[in-house]
């Protein structure tokens, strides 16, 4: 195995792109942001009594720009990691020598995710920092389960884009197929969850109990949505008040109604991790497989 | 044990046919030259061997491997200069070398890799600055890491100039010295008349030829030039010459007499010449080159259809 080889190389190289900066600059902007314009309304006025506000408030805030800034920031980092090599003869090179295919991809997910997580980590490291600065109060445990599943979504994202670009035979076919995948995850997702169970209960006739759990079993399989349900169960120290919270105003009660005091198995907190870790395995797994069949 | 062993191999893409039924042996140490015009399924064999492509039919073991099933393995212990590589842009040269010093497990010096292939003071250089010739340089320094047991050129001279083609040649001598096996592909002739062992020519995805040089030279009848300087010129004698079996051809400026023919029969030429009553002042014999013999092996063909 020398996939640390490849991982390292290709960390190397694109730690010289102004690429990596530019994000990082990114990721410490949009993470600080909140937490400046706390400090700024706060300045020269007493802390409020009482209702003091907490870093929980930042994370709740910013969960839902990471869930969608996070996919992107992956998908454009790691799409063209293998077609481009492909395309400009450098895997030839990488291949020449004692890799794998297997290396190559393994080694990619592993370098592209370092090359995410560590903008990641600096953004989230300054708004701690500024967080301290303000009167919120900082609740570590919380800020570090949000820091841990935002680079987790980082490199499920990352594993995507690697396989697409491990399957692609050109950058052009990766670039559609990776678009594609974004607006999928992240726009069109709930909505299609949505009609494939209307449609089962115009054709199969679906209790209204059935109908429900199965439209959360289905969100919760797409990778944004359950890092929003995980940080939302932490933050609000309960799985089903998070599951509920995935449904729109108008049904929260009928869903509070139906799901009741637990969630079945599959609703689970473990679950959806693993569903998580899933599409990382799914998608790295398969792009592997048609990499390792082509003629390059 | 054979250093390459291609059995039956065919390569199709579509209806395309790149290679067809190529069998080919290379002994260890031995120099290799593989030749052919553009086009002819050379780079599509070399990928074959490195596993880049996998054959439609036929088996290719190096080194007493599998090159699909061990692929890792053979690599190992394999230089390699491909074809239509690029370099990492924003790594150094020397940052290239320590890449495969990594891979191969090895413990080498990038400093003597630079100079042996003439680009010390230029390691620390981003490897997208360089030159074409400087790449392939680069990339013949990274071939060496671990003195391999076998050594694919595909191309080697590409952007170099005659310095860095002689260099090349140079280094090709050094490794086979040592004992490695270097099987290299070409178009351009004398690189390989240089230091090939052995050289095979494929045409149209077909190996037509396979020997050594001098074998090669045998079989396509081996024509070579006689230059015949006379005093003066008998006549009759052109006549006389062109009746002599062996002789192809006669030539004729001023007192000078160029005489296509097997080399056997140059000893009757001469007699011939003295009996009509001229006297032979210089004569030389020009062997056909290579790039002759590579010519009758490829373009005969196009000729005659043209």
């Amino acid at each position: 195995m020398t996939w640390q080889a490849v991982a390292r190389k290709d960390f190397q190289d694109a730690v010289r792109s102004k690429w990596l900066w530019a994000l990082s600059a990114l990721f410490v902007l949009v993470f600080s942001l909140p937490a400046i314009l706390q400090f700024y309304l706060e300045m020269g006025s007493a802390p409020p009594q009482g209702e003091q506000g907490s870093s929980d408030a930042f994370i709740f805030l910013m969960k839902q720009g990471t869930s969608v800034l996070v996919p992107l920031i992956a998908i454009v980092l790691a799409y063209a990691s293998i077609t481009q090599e492909r395309e400009s003869g450098s895997l030839k090179l990488l291949l020449s020598l004692p890799h794998s295919r297997e290396d190559v991809v393994f080694g990619k997910v592993v370098g592209r995710a370092g090359v995410l997580t560590l903008p990641i980590v600096l953004g989230f490291v300054v708004a701690a920092v500024l967080i301290l600065a303000t009167s919120l109060s900082f609740k570590l445990a919380n800020f570090v389960l949000f820091a841990v599943l935002t680079v987790v979504l980082g490199l499920v994202f990352v594993g995507l884009s690697v396989g697409i670009s491990a399957a692609a035979s050109t950058g052009r076919r990766a670039m559609m197929s990776a678009t594609g995948a974004f607006f999928m995850f992240v726009i069109l997702w709930n909505a299609f969850a949505n009609q494939l169970v209307n449609l089962l209960d115009k054709y199969v006739g679906l209790a209204d109990a059935t109908q429900l759990h199965a439209v959360l079993f289905l969100k919760l399989l797409n990778p944004t949505q359950a890092y929003k349900t995980l940080i939302d169960s932490f933050l609000l120290e309960s799985a089903v008040q998070s599951r509920i919270m995935m449904f729109g105003f108008m049904r929260q009660q009928v869903a509070a109604q139906t799901l009741g005091e637990s969630l079945p198995v599959y609703l689970s907190n473990g679950f959806v991790v693993s569903y998580l870790l899933l599409w990382l395995l799914v998608s790295v797994g398969v792009g592997y497989w048609v990499f390792e069949n082509a003629d390059l | 044990m054979a250093a390459i062993e291609i059995d039956g191999v065919t390569k199709r893409y579509g209806d395309v046919v790149a290679v067809r039924d190529l069998s080919l042996d290379i002994a260890e140490g031995e120099v290799f030259g593989f030749l052919g015009p553009n086009g002819a399924g050379k780079s599509t064999t070399i990928n074959m061997l490195l596993d880049f492509v996998r054959p439609t039919e036929g088996e290719i073991r190096v080194l007493g491997r599998d090159v699909h099933d061990e692929s890792v393995a053979v690599r190992e212990h394999l230089g390699v200069l491909p074809e239509g590589f690029s370099v990492y842009d924003r790594l150094t040269g020397r940052q290239h070398l320590e890449f495969a010093i990594e891979s191969k497990d090895a413990d080498a010096d990038p400093d003597a890799l630079l100079e042996r292939v003439g680009l010390s003071g230029d390691g620390d250089r981003k490897a997208g600055g360089y030159s074409k010739g400087m790449a392939q340089r680069l990339v013949l320094a990274m071939s060496l890491v671990d003195d391999p047991d076998l050594l694919v050129l595909d191309e080697p001279s590409t952007g170099l100039d005659p310095n860095g083609a002689k260099q090349m040649r140079e280094i090709v001598r050094e490794e086979a010295d040592r004992g490695a096996t270097v099987f290299f592909s070409s178009h351009i002739l004398g690189q390989v008349e240089a230091v090939c062992d052995r050289v095979g020519i494929l045409r149209e995805g077909e190996l037509v030829a396979e020997d050594s040089i001098e074998g090669l030279r045998d079989a396509v009848g081996s024509d070579s030039t006689l230059k015949v300087r006379v005093d003066s010129v008998p006549e009759g004698v052109l006549a006389d010459l062109r009746g002599i079996e062996g002789v192809a051809e006669v030539g004729r400026e001023d007192h000078t007499l160029r005489v296509t023919c097997d080399s056997g029969v140059k000893a009757s030429v001469i007699t011939t010449l003295e009996s009509a009553g001229a006297e032979v002042e210089d004569f030389e014999m020009e062997e056909s080159s290579l790039e002759d013999l590579f010519m009758a092996y490829t373009a005969d063909k196009q000729e005659v259809e043209a």
